[in-house]
């Protein structure tokens, strides 16, 4: 299967009914998805990646999201790289971000004022829940069993990135070990798209993520390393009473 | 009065169900909002407002993730999740199973503490965990529509 989605609305605010909204915001994703999903041979990115189509034909989309790739790019110096995928072009690890955002400005348009979209762990808020001041985002443990490794108070967006669950699958090329350094890394900051890449970004980068984490263009990181280590930069905001 | 509307898409690709609750519990993708009455319909939204407070338990739907297919049981008190367990699960290897049983525990206690740590979500996406959240879901609908 795919993504989840889910939707957090506040509601009395939204002049054509936060229904309706939500509604649009899922043919939004949906729309998304049709050109962006690698998976189906017909997508513009499918066919953009073929070569059968020029990118002044396709969809404003891909030359928006190609922006977005070119500046979390700079930003992860060029750990975060579409253009080095097999087959081409493939901005994968940044449209799903994208799309959450995309779908919380459906909201925002809408007239909607407190919103928050969680796209399988991508989050993107909009103003304030209704009873404290600020989004309270938990950030899952990578191998403690009963716990979260934190709670973080956000606004804009998070996004996490690890390879915990899968266990040791990957190698690292250069020393064929099958753990990275980071275990675990959070992104927060204002833009989710580049949240998502920088996140990716910061795991691949293996034992110069915390160096990547110290430059990251006003994001803000939290970091898990393997040895059980963490990382945080100066901006990130932990809830008082954090679960730890 | 109408606090908060929740809505989870269980997506393949981007599409698939979409229901819609009411309440203002914080969400776990699809775990944790106070159930109301809901249809799931893929790719369409069809919302309801009203919080009623459910008791019992339900089995979710069975679903797919990268490595097999699970379903759990879902036990609500007052509109409140007791209890998550697991009704099946299938992998196609040992080692998926292996790892299915490291992480549920992990997942079961996210629902639970999701409702008690006063959050508003988690980061931090896996395959098993999304397959989780949609069959809680389903459960948590199961329960809202009897």
């Amino acid at each position: 299967m795919g993504t989840m989605f889910s939707f957090h609305v506040s509601p009395g605010e939204c002049p054509t009914g936060e229904a309706a909204a939500i509604a649009s915001a899922c043919t939004r994703l949906h729309e998304l998805d049709a050109i962006f999903s690698t998976w189906k041979p017909k997508s513009p990115i499918s066919r953009f990646r073929a070569g059968l189509l020029r990118l002044d034909d396709a969809p404003g989309e891909m030359t928006r999201v190609m922006a977005l790739c070119e500046e979390a790019r700079a930003l992860s110096r060029g750990w975060f790289d579409p253009w080095a995928m097999p087959g081409g072009f493939d901005p994968t690890g940044l449209v799903k971000g994208w799309a959450v955002a995309e779908a919380l400005e459906v909201l925002r348009v809408a007239g909607v004022k407190a919103a928050m979209v969680n796209g399988g762990g991508d989050i993107a808020v909009l103003g304030s829940p209704a009873k404290t001041p600020a989004w309270r985002i938990g950030i899952r443990h990578p191998w403690r069993p009963e716990a979260l490794a934190c709670v973080l108070e956000i606004d804009g967006a998070v996004a996490t990135s690890g390879c915990y669950e899968r266990g040791p699958h990957l190698i690292n090329p250069k020393d064929g070990r099958m753990m990275f350094a980071t275990a675990s890394a959070s992104v927060v900051g204002a833009n989710l798209a580049i949240c998502d890449a920088l996140a990716t970004a910061l795991v691949v980068a293996d034992e110069e993520g915390p160096d990547l984490a110290r430059n990251l263009g006003g994001y803000e990181s939290y970091l898990i390393q393997s040895d059980g280590t963490e990382h945080a930069s100066a901006g990130i905001r932990f809830a008082s009473e954090s679960v730890r | 009065m109408r606090r908060v509307g929740t809505v989870v898409a269980s997506v393949a690709g981007f599409a698939g169900i979409v229901a819609l609750h009411a309440g203002n519990a914080p969400s776990l993708p699809g775990a944790t909002a106070p159930p109301a009455p809901v249809s799931s319909v893929p790719g369409t939204t069809t919302p309801t407002t009203t919080a009623v407070p459910v008791t019992g338990t339900a089995v979710g739907t069975s679903e797919q993730y990268g490595y097999g297919v699970l379903a759990v049981k879902v036990t609500e008190q007052s509109g409140h999740i007791t209890d998550v367990s697991v009704a099946s699960l299938q992998t196609a290897e040992q080692y998926s199973q292996n790892l299915a049983q490291q992480v549920i525990p992990m997942l079961r206690s996210e629902v639970l503490s999701a409702q008690s740590a006063q959050i508003n979500a988690i980061s931090g996406a896996t395959y098993t965990s999304q397959a989780y959240a949609a069959s809680v879901q389903s459960a948590l609908d199961a329960l809202a529509a009897k």
